[in-house]
């Protein structure tokens, strides 16, 4: 018999390695600064949670909050039905899907800021197809200038961007659809409606977390495309919480308060996923369907 | 309920080169449980879509009663699918008057009527569940309930519902489906590749193959007068044994041996029979059909008797006879020895089709008649 000895723990190693420089040590290294009032490399104060109650304090931090959080439920109302809605209009099969497909996919393909970009211009009011083509419609229409304006252009070019992915996802779940659920709500003379509520949505509903767990993350992060297409404003109306941030940490250099702020966000992000994961998974854990042993 | 019949329904898959149905005529009886058998390909399930209303059949009618549907029509079919399909989002009794609700039935009925059913089904305890907390066994018996809730129904259409069920609980659906479906004298047609299930559920029974019927009858007519080899396959375990014979001047020969006498025309002909129809003895006289025992297996005895399957080769063919195992002597095998065939009880098949014909057996080894 051999000897026991602790050398599995020696297997585990890369992993922990992988994990520490990956996220442990980064994160480590923020919450670090966030304590500490840094005046040059030598000259360093502890402040223990002095920043994160200067941040919580500061309206900018909170209008920035509250302007993403607004941003994010926006967005999801919209791009989570149009995306089923355009998904259930695909068709099942045939030569056009294909195209269709790569069609829905090529959003998704275009780098952020490139988006941000083509949208830029795109929504011009003097030279834009689309900014262009409101005002000659008698509209009054600048994004620039206005902050409604500014905000519909937003949401407009984040729905152009990812609604896709949620089509996508939502088709993927609706091709599992066994052809037989159909057929009984056929025989059971369901209503359109109810096809789409008891059929279809129940076998869906895991891809729809997916997509919503994805979009809710990716537009809290959302850096890049206002970036390009308004640069936060009119005044601070499209500045969200990622762009206050960099302005803070690389424009003037508080890297305490950003510090804190980067941890402060991070959690507000894990907050609101793990609040949405909970409530929408927590009610659906069920017996092994295979167990005949319950007759 | 309602009498279905079908004239000439024919069928083919876009694109595909040959028809899928070609041809089916059927009469199925207000009430009747029937079976359509079948391999894979045979076209039960298309047949199926096509009563059901889902495919289109290309030529031929659907009559219910005496009004003839038309494809897009309404007509009161409800199915049963291989594996439960049910909404998920309901509960069960939610499930069962899911199409009484569409139908536009109050309340109290409703509720009188699920409880009828559940109770014939053995679930009224499992109402309030959600179906992810039942078996299999048991979402299938809501699913066989949801089919049958509707009193309006003309025909329930049952597509091997028992495929996703554990074996050891095939048997009590079955048994509960049979009973249900004689109780409310409903008119079903169950679609199987198993013959055990289609022998036991149905009063009569359809063969199938490549599109066609070949043979409508009751369980113990397949048995005892298939019309067609590939039924005498087909039913039974094992199927029916052929021997290649010949018809010379009204006598019947295997080879050289004399067999018995017969009305069919001279030809070649195979002769067709159970294994119950047969037995292997010891060699006795010339005039014996020589066979070598290659297998035996037994199947159950009898006061230390051993009774069961023989397996033998007869002139190139494989037979099967079922009978006392220690009768043929040897106890080596493979062992030569002798075929008895209770001739009467046989058919004769022509190009795979059974042919009318007397069939006379042998006494004492000379011809009758």
């Amino acid at each position: 018999m051999q000897a026991n000895t602790n050398k599995a723990w020696l297997g585990v190693l890369p992993v922990v390695l992988l994990v520490a420089f990956s996220a442990v040590i980064p994160l480590m290294t923020v919450v670090n600064y966030s304590v500490q009032d840094i005046f040059d490399v030598q000259t360093r104060v502890f402040v223990g949670f002095d920043w994160y109650r200067e941040t919580l304090r500061d309206p900018r931090f909170v209008d920035a909050l509250l302007r993403q959080i607004l941003f994010s439920s926006l967005i999801l109302v919209i791009e989570i039905p149009l995306g089923i809605v355009l998904a259930r209009g695909l068709p099942r099969e045939g030569r056009l899907l294909p195209l269709l497909l790569v069609l829905l996919a090529v959003p998704l393909l275009i780098p952020w800021n490139v988006v941000g970009m083509i949208w830029q211009i795109f929504a011009r009011p003097d030279i834009g197809l689309l900014g262009a083509a409101v005002n000659a419609a008698g509209f009054d229409y600048n994004f620039t200038g206005v902050v409604t304006d500014a905000w519909v252009t937003l949401i407009a070019m984040d729905v152009w961007h990812w609604t896709s992915l949620v089509t996508l996802l939502t088709f993927a779940g609706l091709t599992a659809i066994p052809g037989a659920c159909y057929q009984a709500a056929m025989l059971d003379d369901a209503s359109r409606w109810q096809v789409f509520w008891y059929v279809e949505f129940p076998r869906i509903r895991s891809v729809l977390v997916i997509a919503v767990l994805l979009r809710l993350m990716d537009s809290l992060m959302i850096y890049t495309e206002p970036f390009v297409l308004t640069g936060g404003g009119p005044g601070n109306a499209t500045t969200f919480l990622s762009q206050y941030l960099t302005s803070m940490a690389v424009g003037q250099f508080d890297v305490g308060p950003a510090a804190a702020f980067s941890v402060l966000y991070f959690l507000v992000i894990l907050l609101l996923c793990w609040l949405f994961y909970t409530s929408v998974m927590g009610s659906s854990k069920g017996p092994d369907p295979y167990d005949e042993d319950g007759l | 309920m309602a009498r279905i019949t079908l004239n000439g329904i024919q069928h083919r898959y876009p694109g595909a080169p040959d028809a899928t149905l070609k041809g089916i005529d059927l009469v199925i009886n207000d009430g009747e449980a029937h079976a359509l058998l079948g391999g894979s390909g045979a076209g039960k399930t298309t047949l199926l879509n096509v009563l059901s209303g889902l495919s289109e059949a290309f030529a031929g009618e659907i009559c219910f009663d005496s009004k003839v549907v038309r494809f897009g029509e309404r007509r009161n079919v409800a199915q049963v699918f291989q594996f439960p399909v049910l909404y998920e989002g309901l509960d069960v009794r939610g499930n069962l008057e899911f199409a009484l609700k569409n139908a536009g039935w109050k309340r109290g009925a409703r509720h009188e009527r699920v409880a009828d059913i559940a109770a014939k089904l053995e679930i009224a305890d499992l109402l309030n569940r959600r179906p992810k907390d039942l078996t299999l066994f048991q979402k299938q018996l809501v699913a066989i309930g949801k089919a049958l809730v509707r009193p309006d129904i003309a025909l329930v259409l049952l597509d091997e519902p028992l495929t996703a069920v554990a074996p050891a609980t095939k048997w009590r659906l079955r048994v509960m489906l049979k009973r249900i479906q004689r109780s409310l004298g409903m008119t079903m047609i169950y679609v199987t590749h198993d013959q055990t299930e289609a022998l036991t559920f149905a009063d009569r029974i359809s063969v199938m193959d490549a599109g066609a019927i070949i043979q409508t009858d009751t369980a113990q007519a397949l048995y005892e007068r298939p019309l067609h080899e590939h039924v005498g396959y087909f039913i039974g375990s094992p199927g029916m044994s052929f021997l290649n014979t010949r018809v010379q001047d009204n006598q019947l020969w295997l080879a050289d041996t004399l067999l018995g006498s017969t009305d069919a025309a001279p030809g070649l002909y195979k002769l067709g029979f159970r294994p119950e129809w047969a037995r292997i003895v010891p060699l006795n006289d010339d005039h014996d059909i020589v066979l070598t025992v290659e297998r035996t297996r037994i199947e159950h005895s009898d006061r230390g008797v051993p009774f069961g399957l023989m397996n033998a080769v007869c002139d190139g063919e494989r037979l099967h006879t079922r009978q006392q195992l220690n009768e043929v002597g040897s106890v080596t095998l493979p062992a030569q020895a002798a075929l008895k065939i209770d001739i009467a009880r046989c058919s004769l098949y022509r190009d795979g089709w059974r042919v009318d014909g007397l069939l006379g057996g042998l006494l004492d080894g000379h011809a009758v008649g």
